[in-house]
């Protein structure tokens, strides 16, 4: 057993005029070196754990902490939570939680400054981590403000970066990056720290799996579920994982439902590895098969246009133009991926798409559409989950059982504000489906944020909403997640779309893919098999 | 231009001046600066006429409310217009309030010059670093500049919910029943991101009255001096104009 760099022993927080506790009592290590991911339904106390480490909780946000929590071997409340910068480097969920500064500049060099280090220091420092993160120069003296979601948190992460903690701990840090810079700096975040370590919260880990030294999965209630290396893990505890909604590897869920089908095979946690597993398996045909009735396509019926957008430019209200001489069409029933790297123009062109704002160039031909923003609260307007669907014209009768679809009914009576990440996002559905006036839906990241549970469930939904004749655009940087709900993708790149088509074509061709700065979807190389190997 | 010089002798020029045009009471001062104001963005900002002209109008607005109130209402603003006409430097036989519209002016013009040529955050970085701003202070200052485009931009995203929900686009420019309506929710948002500011100066370090070291300390130099000099130069000229003719 390494020396613990931070421990948990027996903690429990509880938030005032809480009922149940947040998380715990549980006790958790992070050893001297290690790499740690933390998984765990939404709810369950993750973020929680992560800010007690520090003394945030309770010291800045109120709630009774039991238990002992030391870093290096300290105990916590010894310092203010400020003070424990210097050892642990802090990298939150909402990339607003860690900006502090001005510019891109003062941002990354904010932790040294506040550390006394030498100017010239500094100005290395940044230089560096701008460069690794591949942040260009001419950002430097761009300010905060203007960076898009993404971008902010790139910067984010290369403020972390440059304050040489030796202790790294991140509230999934790439949730809202392109697959290709999520993966990228995800492998900076995991090097390995001979005198320090990484706790990582993700919800969707696939690409770090193979960084990650050891997983600790929490229960809803907040007690650890299982602890162990990945493969262990999983292997051993992934259908109860599944079944409370936690993430596992697609290969891992792909070998269990195999096994459902009769199919034994060794426990894989990448698809290359199930690839593999199946090449020397005797029954090819009969998993083939199965898996074939797993990632069959949609079946369409004759495309009927909602939607048309003809050569259009598209700006932001009171923006300059970021997408030029996009022509695309959305259809009755069909789900549209938008894809695009950070800043690639995705939002704007989903405001187009939806005809709240209007083409700079160009014509939109269609209905007025719908929007689910990013930030879920910029729906809300009422005081009850129950009054926001009433507003949004349920009929009479119907709102509970609306609330219900939408897994919302235990929340009726809360303020909208007060409901989880998830929760919201699941009412700003709720709202924008409450009744059939708007045929086209635009969704832009349904899943950022949410775990696996969350996604399956926004899945489910538009898929139903798409069997209803909808017309659905998705926003999302998640291939994996278009690859599933999708029927046809346009991929946004150096400000225009350059390839549209159906989901299964484009998302795998890697050479738009990579150009987008995008990844292929994960099951990329079972599909491959298929077609090669399978039959 | 003056984008790049010191911005702490750049606001004790700027100080001066305006406590200056408040105390001189006289037309032709209050002229002067806004001409020199209006000059120095034209010229050496690049600024368009239109734009200085544009920027005029909230100042002349507001001095319009001086100058009306005047000529309307003599009687009740005499004792007023007096004591002003009785500062030093006054001179009598110019109306009190048109000196009152164009001293509002030249007040703002000097403000906006400074505002359009000053970095906030490097003015905000310099009085932490010579003015004895504590961090905590300083930062807090920051985060509420930065507040105002994400609050631009959480307003514009709340119009846009809006106007959905009522089946239309959103107006460019909200009225004023729609602007009302975005207050609660914009205070609310700013409450709850000035929560998450202060968390995340909390975790990365900041601490009440502990040093700190700065990467980019602004630095005075002859530019700053020449600066200063002429502005000196200008305020002492203006001053015996005024006085002299």
């Amino acid at each position: 057993m390494t020396e613990p760099v931070a421990a948990w022993r027996e903690v429990a927080v509880r938030y005032h005029f809480a009922r149940m506790n947040a998380v715990g009592p549980i006790s958790l290590t992070v050893g001297k070196g290690e790499r740690v991911l933390l998984l765990g339904p939404s709810g369950c106390g993750k973020s929680t754990l992560l800010q007690s480490l520090t003394g945030v909780i309770p010291q800045t946000i109120p709630a009774t902490i039991s238990g002992q929590i030391t870093i290096f071997g300290e105990p916590v409340a010894a310092r203010q939570p400020a003070d424990w910068a210097v050892a642990v480097g802090q990298l939150f969920q909402d990339a607003d939680q860690t900006l502090c500064g001005f510019r891109v500049e003062d941002e990354i060099a904010y932790g040294m400054e506040n550390r006394c280090v030498p100017a010239a220091d500094i100005a290395a420092a940044v230089r560096d981590a701008m460069a690794r993160v591949e942040l260009p120069p001419s950002w430097r003296s761009r300010r905060i403000a203007t960076l898009s979601g993404g971008e902010k948190q790139l910067v984010a992460l290369a403020a972390v970066m440059a304050q040489p903690a030796p202790l790294i701990v991140a509230d999934e840090p790439t949730a809202n990056l392109a697959p290709a810079v999520a993966a990228r700096l995800a492998a900076f975040l995991l090097e390995p720290r001979s005198e320090g370590g990484a706790l990582i919260v993700d919800h969707r880990s696939g690409r770090i799996l193979q960084l990650i030294d050891r997983i600790v999965v929490l229960d809803p209630e907040g007690q650890i579920l299982a602890e162990g290396n990945p493969d262990d893990v999983f292997h051993a505890h992934g259908d109860r994982m599944e079944a409370l909604g936690i993430w596992t590897p697609l290969a891992s869920r792909l070998v269990r439902k195999l096994a459902r089908a009769g199919i034994g095979l060794p426990h894989c946690l990448t698809i290359h590895e199930l690839c593999r597993a199946l090449d020397s398996h005797g029954h090819r045909a009969k998993a083939a098969r199965v898996l074939e009735c797993t990632f069959q396509p949609r079946a369409l019926s004759l495309a009927t246009p909602v939607v048309r957008l003809c050569r259009v430019d598209c700006a932001p209200l009171f923006g300059p133009v970021v997408l030029r001489d996009v022509s695309l069409q959305m259809n009755r029933g069909e789900v549209l991926g938008i894809l695009g790297a950070n800043g690639a123009g995705k939002t704007t062109l989903s405001q187009c798409l939806a005809g709240l704002v209007r083409p700079a160039r160009g014509m939109r031909d269609g209905p007025l559409g719908a929007i689910a923003f990013q930030n879920p609260e910029a729906h809300f307007t009422q005081a009850t989950v129950l009054a926001e669907v009433q507003k949004a014209g349920t009929a009479a009768g119907k709102d509970l059982a609306h609330l219900a679809d939408w897994g919302l009914e235990e929340q009726a009576d809360q303020h909208p504000f007060t409901l989880s990440y998830g929760q919201k996002r699941r009412l700003a559905l709720a709202i924008l489906t409450a009744t059939d006036r708007w045929p086209v839906l635009v969704l832009d990241e349904p899943t950022s944020g949410l775990d696996q549970r969350g996604a399956d469930t926004i899945a489910r939904h538009i898929a139903r909403l798409a069997q209803a004749g909808r017309a659905i655009a998705v926003v999302t940087h998640d291939m994996d997640f278009a690859f599933t709900v999708c029927d046809r993708v346009v991929v946004l790149a150096e400000g225009g779309a350059v390839s549209s088509g159906p989901a299964r074509t484009v998302l795998r061709d890697e050479a738009t893919i990579t150009r987008a700065g995008l990844a292929l979807p994960t099951v990329s190389p079972l599909l491959d098999w298929l077609e090669h190997k399978g039959c | 231009m003056l984008g790049v010089l010191h911005p702490l002798p750049k606001l004790i020029v700027c100080l001066v001046w305006i406590v200056t045009a408040i105390t001189l009471f006289d037309l032709r001062f209050q002229l002067f600066t806004i001409g020199l104001a209006a000059t120095l963005l034209i010229v050496l900002e690049r600024r368009s006429v239109i734009f200085v002209i544009g920027l005029m109008v909230p100042f002349t607005l507001f001095g319009a409310g001086f100058l009306t109130t005047s000529l309307l209402f003599r009687q009740d603003t005499d004792f007023a217009l007096k004591l002003s006409a009785e500062q030093i430097f006054a001179r009598p036989e110019v109306s009190a309030g048109l000196v009152l519209f164009f001293r509002a002016i030249a007040c703002g013009m000097v403000s906006a010059l400074f505002a359009l040529t000053t970095d906030p955050g490097q003015l905000v970085r310099a009085l932490m670093i010579h003015a004895r701003l504590p961090a905590t202070v300083g930062f807090a200052l920051l985060q509420a500049l930065n507040l105002v485009p994400d609050l631009a931009r959480e307003a514009q995203q709340i119009r846009l919910a809006r106007a959905m929900m009522q089946g239309r686009r959103p107006r460019r420019i909200p009225g004023p029943v729609e602007g009302a309506s975005l207050i609660v929710p914009l205070l609310a948002f700013a409450i709850r991101r000035a929560g998450r500011a202060a968390l995340a100066m909390e975790a990365r370090g900041l601490k009440a009255g502990a040093p700190r070291s700065h990467l980019n300390q602004p630095q005075a130099g002859w530019a700053d001096l020449l600066f200063a000099s002429c502005a000196a130069g200008l305020l002492a000229g203006g001053i015996c104009f005024a006085r002299i003719f």
